[in-house]
This record gives structure tokens, sequence and C-alpha cells, in this order.
């Protein structure tokens, strides 16, 4: 609106963007991750015994890489996903109808669901990127899509169940059906992510997001080509969201609409993230800790859980609405200055 | 097929009195409220609780459009104040995040203290055949309420001083204030002017079919859609957008079956977007 | 009737005009000079409230308008003209103009005057601002900012993406609300056309005021002549 009352050069403060990784201190990244799968490991023993606590646990792994993956995502590369859910609900159901009505294998199932998710986060970002469309273009189809696959879910009664879901037979032999092993299998998931994430941000894939971040025209200019690595990152992390929902759908042996929905995916995730910190390379996990702990101390509140969720996301983006904003780096304002300056 | 269309007229027109209501407050206040539809139920619920204690159906109407005003006037004096000192594309992403928290707080206020509620305005007049069809009293009073509505939409923004400053705003914000508008009492007029058409639709709307508590995102994302393809801040666009989805949505239920019309709209948004990314008008009134 | 004293003002901390101090009697028309960059335009956003003055005063008419809102400004009687004109571009020419008198109701005699000055946009007067040429853009901007029947008329860079034609038209408008009594605050480059109708000038580089005089003594002035003048 009034963007051409601000100079073009002093928006771009010296912050570095969150999501960098130096080559120093990457060590120091993967003892982290390192320190944090450990801790994590160890849960177990403390809650090993009781069922219901293990598949909360598990629930909570479920999220950080949800979380993660929204992280590159939005956090990487300023799309705003709100398809989360529907990304890894399309991986649940995939994988679970084809490995049960075909008896095709389900880690066969699992890699093929994840690389539709895969294909249609790209999808996403290329019609997004295709038509250089803001961010907020890319939240409504995303959350509109969110939406759509819900009703199809309901709608499709005989291959979904509908409302009331479907059992999931495959896997229903192996160990993923144990107390404990699918924590470990979850957590495992987790670290590949973490790694992935840190991996991919040293190579030449994350100077490119860094750039993107930092500047987007600036990074065109230096003929980095910015639609490619938005597709690349809505494509891998809708694979990575789309992996973890099939997992989940065969360790749990049950999915139902409910499980995938905006409500009850996106904005937990959504909270965690900011909670944790957009762009770092733990806060997922760190944020997904504190909200799964925090739901089931409170779980005898949990009509209230909505409530809570929208004041926490209102409180987190009010509180930190610096380390927010800089963190999605967004330099539309320019962009839109040099337009109107034009005569 | 004609009754089809009609059907897709009716719920058209509501849709683009819904669309509206966003979009000009996108246009005015850069400011995209997901928790728009969730004002509509707001106003829906309070109807429905105060003709349930004894209320006659005229005032309950205008109770429930008056707390969705309140509302829509609470949010701007409260928690968009911060988003109103951010520009452009800032201030739309902090206002989606923000009102998407809004729209949680007030889902599960609904949840929690009034889980079974709905409000249906029955017109038990006698149906009136229109082309040939028999066309429900409701329908036909939904439509005459919207149209009056939009009619009076236009009249505002076409006619009076007011509205053109609106207008002025959404078109250059900096020229207006040249110009001694104050954008900051236009962005109030214009959320409560939102607030009327959210509460507005719940009555129409629901003379044709209950409005359930759990509406306020579908309401929301219906209005986005319109928006979308009606160009984000075009008027006009909102209420042809809102006529065009009406109709597709009447056939695809009708000929497919219900769970579809979701992504049908949605191809329907995202091929707008492909092939004409400002919507059918632009990015202006 | 406009004093600005010991005016700084700038983007975030970075100050782009720094102490300086201006003043316009009534009736008289005033330029300030000065390159690219010097700071023209940031000292007279920051006069009409566009940029937050982060020291100094400015008065006007007796009374500190320092940091008051855009609006409140616009509403005393000051019109401000910027270089990118910011007309609304899907609203016909009399709409503009009409909002031009906002809050009131258009007044018939200041209409009858902007389409003497401008008899272009009587023709043009049903037709889409944005879609007409830079020239009328220019005249409906400045057409639009007498509607309000200002006391003070304030322009940055009037000519800006004007052929030299255009540019010597508008600057005989200028000429012409001068002769009509109208005090005028302008900022140009393009300094032959500006002196020719300024009293007074003003020389701004580097964000401070390094001359000012009567626009003759201006044009006489060596340093003037050879930095914006083409003198050798």
């Amino acid at each position: 609106m009034t963007a051409d009352e601000r100079p073009v050069s002093e928006q771009s403060a010296n912050h570095p963007p969150p999501g960098t990784i130096s080559r120093e201190s990457s060590r120091r990244t993967f003892l982290a991750i390192a320190a944090a799968g450990l801790a994590l490991a160890l849960v177990p023993i403390w809650i090993g015994g009781s069922r219901t606590l293990m598949g909360v646990a598990i629930t909570g792994l479920l999220f950080a890489s949800y979380a993660i993956a929204f992280n590159l995502i939005f956090g990487s590369t300023n799309q705003l996903f709100l398809a989360v859910g529907a990304l890894a609900g399309v991986g649940a159901y995939t994988s679970a109808i084809i490995s049960d009505r075909l008896g095709v294998p389900f880690p066969l199932t699992m890699v093929l669901a994840s690389g539709l998710s895969m294909f249609i986060g790209g999808a996403f970002s290329w019609i997004a990127v295709r038509r250089s469309l803001g961010i907020i273009f890319t939240g409504i189809i995303t959350l509109t899509f969110s939406l759509a696959f819900d009703n199809l879910l309901l709608g499709q009664r005989g291959l979904t169940g509908g409302e009331t879901g479907i059992v999931v037979d495959a896997g229903s032999d192996t160990f993923l059906r144990n107390q404990i092993p699918p924590y470990y299998v979850f957590l495992i998931l987790v670290l590949i992510y973490l790694i992935g994430y840190v991996l991919l941000h040293r190579s030449h894939i994350g100077w490119a997001f860094r750039a993107l971040r930092d500047d987007e025209i600036a990074a065109e200019l230096t003929g980095i080509n910015v639609a490619r690595y938005r597709i690349y990152a809505g494509a891998i992390g809708g694979g990575m969201l789309g992996f973890a929902g099939a997992l989940w759908a065969h360790v749990e042996g049950f999915i139902s609409p409910a499980t995938f929905t905006f409500v009850h995916v996106d904005v937990p995730a959504l909270v965690m993230l900011v909670f944790g910190g957009i762009g770092t390379v733990l806060g997922p996990v760190v944020g997904a800790a504190v909200f799964t702990y925090l739901g089931e101390v409170l779980a005898s509140y949990s009509q209230l859980r909505l409530i809570a969720d929208g004041i926490l996301l209102i409180v987190l983006f009010l509180a930190f609405p610096q380390g927010v904003i800089r963190a999605l780096g967004l330099r539309l304002n320019q962009l839109r200055a040099s337009r109107k300056a034009a005569p | 097929m004609t009754a089809v269309i009609l059907d897709g007229i009716v719920l058209g027109l509501q849709f683009g009195l819904l669309g509206v209501g966003l979009t000009v407050v996108y246009g005015i206040g850069g400011v995209l409220n997901l928790a728009y539809g969730q004002l509509a139920v707001v106003a829906a619920i309070v109807m429905s609780i105060t003709m349930r204690s004894g209320l006659a159906t005229g005032p309950a109407v205008l109770a429930g459009i008056s707390a969705a005003v309140a509302i829509a006037l609470l949010l701007n004096f409260t928690i968009l104040k911060p988003v109103y000192k951010r520009d452009d594309e800032d201030r739309v992403l902090l206002s989606l995040l923000l009102t998407i928290g809004v729209a949680f707080i007030i889902d599960g206020f609904l949840v929690w203290r009034y889980p079974i509620e709905a409000l249906s305005l029955n017109i038990d007049w006698d149906p009136v055949s229109i082309l040939g069809v028999r066309m429900r009293a409701g329908s036909l009073l939904a439509s005459a309420i919207t149209l009056l509505a939009g009619g009076a939409l236009i009249f505002f923004f076409r006619t009076t001083t007011t509205g053109k400053a609106a207008r002025s705003v959404i078109q250059d914000e900096v020229g207006a204030r040249l110009c001694g508008v104050n954008p900051a009492a236009v962005r109030t007029l214009i959320f409560a002017l939102s607030g009327v058409l959210a509460g507005l639709f719940a009555t129409t709307q629901a003379m044709t079919s209950p409005v359930p508590i759990s509406a306020g995102f579908d309401f929301t994302i219906t209005a986005l859609l319109v928006t979308v393809v009606g160009g984000l801040g075009s008027i006009r666009g909102a209420f042809l957008a809102g006529l065009i989805l009406g109709v597709v949505n009447a056939m695809s239920s009708f000929y497919i079956g219900s769970y579809v019309t979701t992504i049908i709209l949605l191809a329907a948004a995202a091929l707008t977007i492909v092939v004409r990314p400002s919507g059918l008008f632009g990015a202006k009134a | 009737m406009l004093e600005v004293s010991n005016l700084s003002a700038g983007y975030d901390a970075k100050a782009v005009v720094l102490d300086v101090s201006v003043n316009v009697r009534e009736g008289e028309a005033v330029a300030i000079i000065g390159s690219n960059g010097a700071g023209k335009t940031t000292l007279l956003r920051a006069i009409c409230g566009l940029l937050p003055v982060s020291s100094g005063n400015v008065q006007y008419a007796g009374t500190s308008i320092t940091n008051l809102a855009v609006h409140e400004i616009a509403r005393s009687g000051i019109a401000f003209v910027p270089a990118q004109r910011h007309l609304f571009p899907e609203m016909t020419v009399a709409e503009n103009l009409a909002l031009g008198a906002f809050p009131h109701r258009p007044d018939p005699d200041q209409h009858a005057l902007v389409l003497d000055l401008f008899p272009r946009l009587a023709e043009r007067r049903h037709q889409a601002a944005g879609t007409m040429s830079g020239g009328e853009q220019q005249m409906l901007a400045v057409g639009r900012a007498l509607m309000a029947n200002p006391q003070l008329l304030i322009l940055d860079e009037p000519t800006t993406g004007l052929a030299p034609r255009l540019a010597a038209q508008a600057y005989e408008s200028l000429a012409a609300l001068r002769g009509q009594g109208m005090t005028i605050l302008v900022a140009e480059q393009q300094v032959p056309l500006v002196l020719g109708i300024a009293d007074r000038g003003y020389v701004l580089e580097n964000g401070e005021i390094q001359l000012e005089g009567l626009a003759s003594d201006l044009r006489g002035n060596p340093t003037v002549q050879r930095a914006y003048l083409g003198v050798v």
C-alpha cells in the first residue's frame, strides 16, 4: 500500500536468514541433532510401559516430521502450504489403499504414495511460481486443497470408508504394531529428515534458498532460478509429508479423515514451527515435543484445545512478529515500489 | 436443468455477497480475514439462540448482524492494530495467520458451548413458479435480499462520497491520504460493512439450508475462491465469480455428488489463476 | 505561511535531509532545486506527513503541523502533488477531481477554475485516469490537488516523465496559477524551467541547503549556472 514511502535499500537489514547453516557450524548442528536424538531415544524408558503414552509419543514424532517438512517449504522458500495434513493424508490413504486392495508390499506402496504427495506438492509450487503468485495465493490454493481432499475422503466411501475411516491391514503382522519399536522407526525418520534438511541447506540448493529468502529479486538477477528451487522445496517437502503420513497409516492400522484435517494437522504444525523457530534446524522438533507434552498434560481440557491453539497462534505471531516476519524474508515491498515508481 | 441453474444462481448471489465482504476488507485494509466465515456463523448462532429465547425473527436477525459487526470491529481495533504497521505482503500474511487464530478461538468456543446449535429460517410462504420451476419462497426471499444488498453496495461505492473515498483507498492509499481521506476511518467502516455482509449471508443461507456451527471454514474458503476467481479487491468480480461458482456448484453437486464440488471449485480457481492471475477483474474495484 | 525550521528526516535511522530550514510567504512561488538524490522528495514528503520528521519543526499558518497525519495536513489547506502522482487509475477524471475536494462536495467554482486551467480534463472527464497520457495525468494530479481550494500547493518534480514540450506547458499552467495568487512550493531538477516562475529558490545538495536567494540572483550565480544551467 505505502511501499513507495520507503527506500528500496533500507529494508533488507543485515540479518542472516535463520535457515542458513555455515560449514563451520554444521558440526555443531550435527552434534545437536545427535543429542536430540539421544534424548528422544530415552523417552520409552520413561513411559514405555504405557501403550497410550507411547501412542502419544509416536504422534509427537509424527508431528515433528510434519513440522520439519513444513519448515522446508515455508521456512526455507516462503511458500505457505496450508495443506500439510492433506499431503500427509494423500500419502496415508494411497499407501493403505494400494497395499490392502492390490496386495502390493507396503514398503513399496509407501514410496509410491510419497511420490504422489511429492508430485502434488511440486504441482502447487509450479502453479504458484508459474504465475509468480504471492504467498497469499499459495495459501489460498493449498487451503482449498485441504478442504477438497477432506470432501473427497468423505465422498468416496467405497474406497476410503468415508467418515468412519478404514482399517489398514498391511503392516499388521510386523513389528510396526508392537508397543515400542514403531517409536524408534519414527525417531529414525525424524533424524533422517533433520540430517536431510541440514545437508540440503549445506548444498548449492541451500545457497539458492538463502539467496531467495534474503532478496528474491536479487537472487533472480544473479541468475538463480527461483522458480526451480521453489518447486524443489514443494516437491521434497510434499514427499516428506506423504511418507510420514503413509508410515503412520501402517503403524496405527487405522486412518480416518479427522486425522488429516487442516484443523488437526496444519494449525498445530504451524504453532509448533513458529514456537520452535521458523527456519531453525531443531525448532520443529522442540515445538513438537513441547506441544505434545502440553497436550497430554492438559488432556482433560481437550475441549478447549481449539481455543488454546488459536490463542497460541495469535500470541506467538504478535509477540515475535519481528522474528517471524524477518524469517520469512519477504522482500516484495521492493518489487511493488519499483513498479510504482515506473511512470 | 433449469431448476439446477436457478438454484445455482440463488446460491451464487449469496456467494457473491460473501465474497464482497472479504474482498473489500482485503482491498482497503490489506487484510485477509480468515475468520470471516466464523463471523457469519456467529451471526447465525446469535440469531438461533435469541429466537429460541423468544425474540421475533426481525430483531433476532438484527442481533445476529450486530454480533458479527461487533466482532469485526473488535478485530480491527485489537489484534489487527499491529498488522496495520506493516506493508504489503507482510501485512496480508500476518493478518492471515492471526485471523486463523481468531477462527480457531471462535470455532473452539462454539464447539465447547453450543455443540449442536444451528440456524434455520423457515419461510413458509407458498412456492412461486419461475420459468416453469417451482421455487421455494425461502430461495426467492434470500435472492431478493442479496440483490437488494448488492444494489445498495453498488450505490454506496459508486455514488456516495464515502463510498468513493473507500474505493480511492483501494486504488491508491497514498493518493487517498493526500486527498484528505483517513484510511483508518475508512477501514473501520469497511470492517463494519463486512460484518453486516457476513450477517446477511448467514440470514439468507439459513433460508435455504441450515447453518451449523462447523460451517465457518467452508464459508471462508468459498469466499476466498470467489475472491480469487473474481480478482482480489474487485466488487464486480466478486459478484460475477459468485454467480459462476454458484452455478458450477449446483450443477456438479446435482450431476456428480456434493463431495466433488469443492474439488471442481478448486480446479476452477486454479485454472483462473493460471490463465488470469489477477482474476476476472484485476486487483481494483 | 509555511515555515520549516531545522528539519531532519529520512528512512529508518539514516537522515536524508539534515537541519533544513525553508520558508514560504503568502503569494510566493518558491523553488527547491538540486540534483537527483539531493533530498528534495524526502523534504517535501516530511512536510506533508508522508515521512516522519525526526527533528525540527514545520509551522503552517501559525500552527505546528509537524508529524500530523497526512490527511490532517491535506485538510488544513496544503495540497501535495507527488512525482508519482498517485491518481486513482480505475476512476474517471471526474471522480478523481471530486475526491480532491474530500471530505466536502466539490465546489462548482473551483471545478470551473480547474477545467479552465486544463481544458483537456473537461474533454476526458469520463475516461479512466489510468488510461490517459503522462501529460494528461500530470494535469489531473494538479487539478485534483486544486479541487480542495488549497492555500499552499506543493509539487514534487511536476515534469517527471514528461517530454520537454509538455514540461514547459506544465510550468505555464503553474505560472498562470501563480498569477492568480496561489502560493507554490516546488521541487525541481529542471532548473531553468522552475527559476522561470519562482520568486525565490533554495539549492539543496546532499540533504543540506547550500544556497538560497531570489530566483534572479540564483540565475546569475556562477555555481548554479555551472551545476544546473549548463553554462560553462
